[in-house]
């Protein structure tokens, strides 16, 4: 059994924390305060290859492992939460799903803009009256000559203000529920998809968490990704890799704060003594350091099963369930630590904060996750 | 064109550092390695060399140490060098500059390399030697502390960096040694499809005992952290004469206000 990385996964690390450092944590503070991602970067992170870190070189990807993967959203988002989930979204939730349901077509054709980050992917699943239900989904579809139409609500949607490429559910009958479900590859500049507002939120703020209406939007019948009735699958198998990456932006935020934390105690002096010195702070950093490193375990773990084709779905459930409380922990921690500095926003740990809180919510919550673990366990 | 690129892996320098047990080098076990920052300017020169002048030029790019610096060779190889040379050498951290510049020259000599990139120094031992003692070794022009660099043919223009704040324009021609600054260039990050296809370069492996090891010149005798300075100057008053008395203490102690 070997728990260190391979020289191979240090070299992406190395390399991605040095794009990071430059790019990326000079700027994390005007990320969230202006609610945007500014597109240079974007261009940049595309450029980087972080657009399509597994994908197979064939289809314009890099042609690297998960773990890579999961390594680089943890280093960018250690600086940035909004980044690291616009390329975990982009990649969980639209590439992947093109990836293992897409025919030879539809993967030729779609994969490579959005490996070069002129299209960036989403997921549209979530509607106003379905979100963990997920089979409750009430936007339609009917076949049309060479056309599927679609319409419906979809709300909540990261990346969806970009309008690059989004892989909708939709249902054509919702008595039937999971079993009435298709997906669907979307052009979100198609005519008929309407931006209804992009919200404003808590944290990863640089994010797009976009509300859109399909108004009779015609899909090509060539983009009905999988067969008609497997979308519910798809979804599910898109979201527990989707956990994956989720785990890992909260590790990485998670660490973010750590590092800050650590620095700070060891700097700020209070009664004639660096505070890290005391031991309720020494406790501190030490239940934070643990928890941090019990999460890393699983979601590598739960990386490693992906890639090795092993079923995957309780893991993925755990490290994105124990991952996202941790950062909840990990950045509260880090406020207390820097005390009334740890407030205010020159000391980046109050972002962290409002950006971790995220990860205990999307892509299953957190309850939803204990109820997925559960069933597994006692069936 | 044959192009060698002398790369060294050193502590990442964020770390806290500790004297080993027998006082003449770091505590290595807890340390995470990089590549030296100055050499991260070689490689990028080399690679923007062969980019200049296209195919016809071949770049590689050699590193002296333990196992552990493949890792720094890898990210060379993904920013663009060819080919990797690991002259293997646990004991690497125990030779002196003139031992190290001996083990890559007893490689380096049959291999008619034109043109020799090295950073200006190490940021751990910052002996800035080995590039100097390899040209003299190899019997090439040496010419460090570059800033700025253009080949045309087989000559070669740079600007050197002098102390306060001076340049020197040298020309030379090929074979060369050329050990490079800061500034330099921009080195590129490796990109993710670039480390990818950098798994399939070639990597060899020469050990250290298969080459003529010279003779140490030196010795370190002791590594020791500097002594703690005294508590800094507290000046307090009035504010209109606390900026003279600061105005005061610069002009006397330091040289941030003399002009020129
Ligand atoms: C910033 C942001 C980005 C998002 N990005 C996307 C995206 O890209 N694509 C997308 O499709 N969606 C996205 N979402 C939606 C997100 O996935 C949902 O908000 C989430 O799944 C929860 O659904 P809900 O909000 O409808 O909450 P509800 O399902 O209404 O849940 C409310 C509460 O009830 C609990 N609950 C519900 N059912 C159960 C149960 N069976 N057992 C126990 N507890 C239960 C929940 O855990 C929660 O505490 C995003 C949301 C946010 C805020």
């Amino acid at each position: 059994m070997e728990f260190e990385l391979s020289q191979d996964h240090r070299v992406l690390q190395d390399s991605v924390r040095d794009f990071v450092t430059n790019e990326i944590k000079p700027i994390a503070r005007q990320i969230d305060e202006n609610h945007a991602i500014p597109d240079e970067l974007v261009a940049k992170i595309g450029a980087m290859g972080l657009l399509g870190s597994y994908l197979p070189e064939t289809y314009g990807g890099a042609g690297l492992d998960i773990l890579s993967y999961v390594l680089a959203v943890e280093e960018v988002s250690k600086a940035c939460g909004s980044t690291g989930i616009l390329i975990s979204a982009h990649t969980s939730l639209c590439c992947d799903p093109i990836l293992q349901f897409g025919s030879q077509e539809q993967k030729q054709q779609h994969l490579p803009p959005l490996t070069r980050g002129e299209k960036i992917g989403c997921l549209l699943l979530t509607e106003p009256d379905a979100g963990s239900d997920v089979a409750g989904i009430a936007t339609t579809y009917r076949q049309e000559g060479d056309a599927f139409v679609l319409n419906g609500s979809k709300i909540m949607i990261t990346n969806g203000g970009y309008l690059g490429t989004g892989i909708v559910m939709a249902s054509h009958d919702r008595g039937l529920r999971h079993k009435g479900i298709s997906a669907f590859i979307v052009d979100l500049a198609s005519e008929g998809v309407v931006v209804q507002r992009n919200e404003n939120k808590l944290g990863i703020r640089g994010t797009y968490t976009t509300a859109f209406s399909l108004d009779n939007v015609r899909v090509p019948a060539g983009n009905l990704l999988g067969s008609e009735g497997q979308g519910f699958k798809i979804a599910m198998e898109t979201l527990n890799g989707g956990r994956i990456g989720v785990a890992a932006q909260a590790l990485g935020i998670a660490e973010g704060a750590l590092e800050r934390s650590l620095s700070y105690a060891r700097e700020r002096r209070q009664f004639g003594q660096p505070i890290s010195e005391m031991q309720a702070i020494q406790f501190k950093l030490a239940d934070m350091y643990t928890a941090i490193e019990s999460s890393r375990l699983l979601t590598y773990r739960a990386a490693w099963l992906k890639e090795s084709k092993k079923p995957y779905a309780m893991e993925s459930a755990m490290c994105k369930l124990h991952a996202s409380e941790t950062a909840t922990f990990v950045t509260h921690q880090a406020i207390q630590i820097h005390g009334g500095n740890g407030y205010i926003n020159d000391y980046e740990v109050e972002r962290m904060y409002r950006d971790a809180r995220i990860t205990e919510i999307y892509e299953g919550t957190n309850e939803i996750q204990r109820v997925v673990i559960a069933k597994m366990l006692t069936s | 064109m044959k192009i060698l690129v002398c790369i060294k892996q050193v502590p990442d320098m964020e770390s806290r550092f500790k004297v080993n047990r027998d006082g003449t080098w770091i505590e290595e076990q807890d340390l995470a390695f990089r590549m030296n920052e100055y050499d991260e300017f070689a490689v990028e020169q080399a690679v923007q060399t062969k980019e200049q002048l296209g195919t016809d030029v071949d770049v590689t790019v050699l590193s002296l140490g333990p196992g552990r610096v493949t890792e720094a060779l890898k990210k060379a190889l993904a920013m663009g060098c060819d080919r990797a040379v690991h002259i293997q050498d646990e004991a690497s951290a125990q030779k002196e500059p003139w031992q190290i510049a001996g083990l890559i020259a007893a490689y380096a000599r049959g291999q008619a390399y034109d043109l020799v990139f090295t950073g200006l120094q190490s940021q751990d031992r910052g002996s800035a030697q080995v590039g100097v003692l390899l040209a003299e070794l190899l019997g090439m022009v040496c010419v460090t502390t570059v800033i700025d660099f253009a080949l045309k043919g087989t000559s070669v223009s740079v600007s050197r960096e002098l102390e306060g704040g001076l340049k020197a324009a040298v020309q030379f021609d090929l074979p060369a040694v050329v050990t490079c600054q800061l500034g330099l260039n921009t080195p590129r990050y490796p990109t993710l499809p670039n480390i990818m296809k950098a798994r399939q370069k070639e990597l060899l492996v020469v050990p250290a005992a298969d080459l003529l090891l010279e003779q140490a010149l030196t010795a370190t005798e002791k590594m020791y952290p500097p002594a703690r300075k005294e508590g800094g100057l507290v000046l307090e008053g009035e504010i209109d004469d606390l900026a003279d008395r600061l105005l005061a203490v610069l002009k006397e102690k330091t040289t941030v206000l003399r002009q020129g």
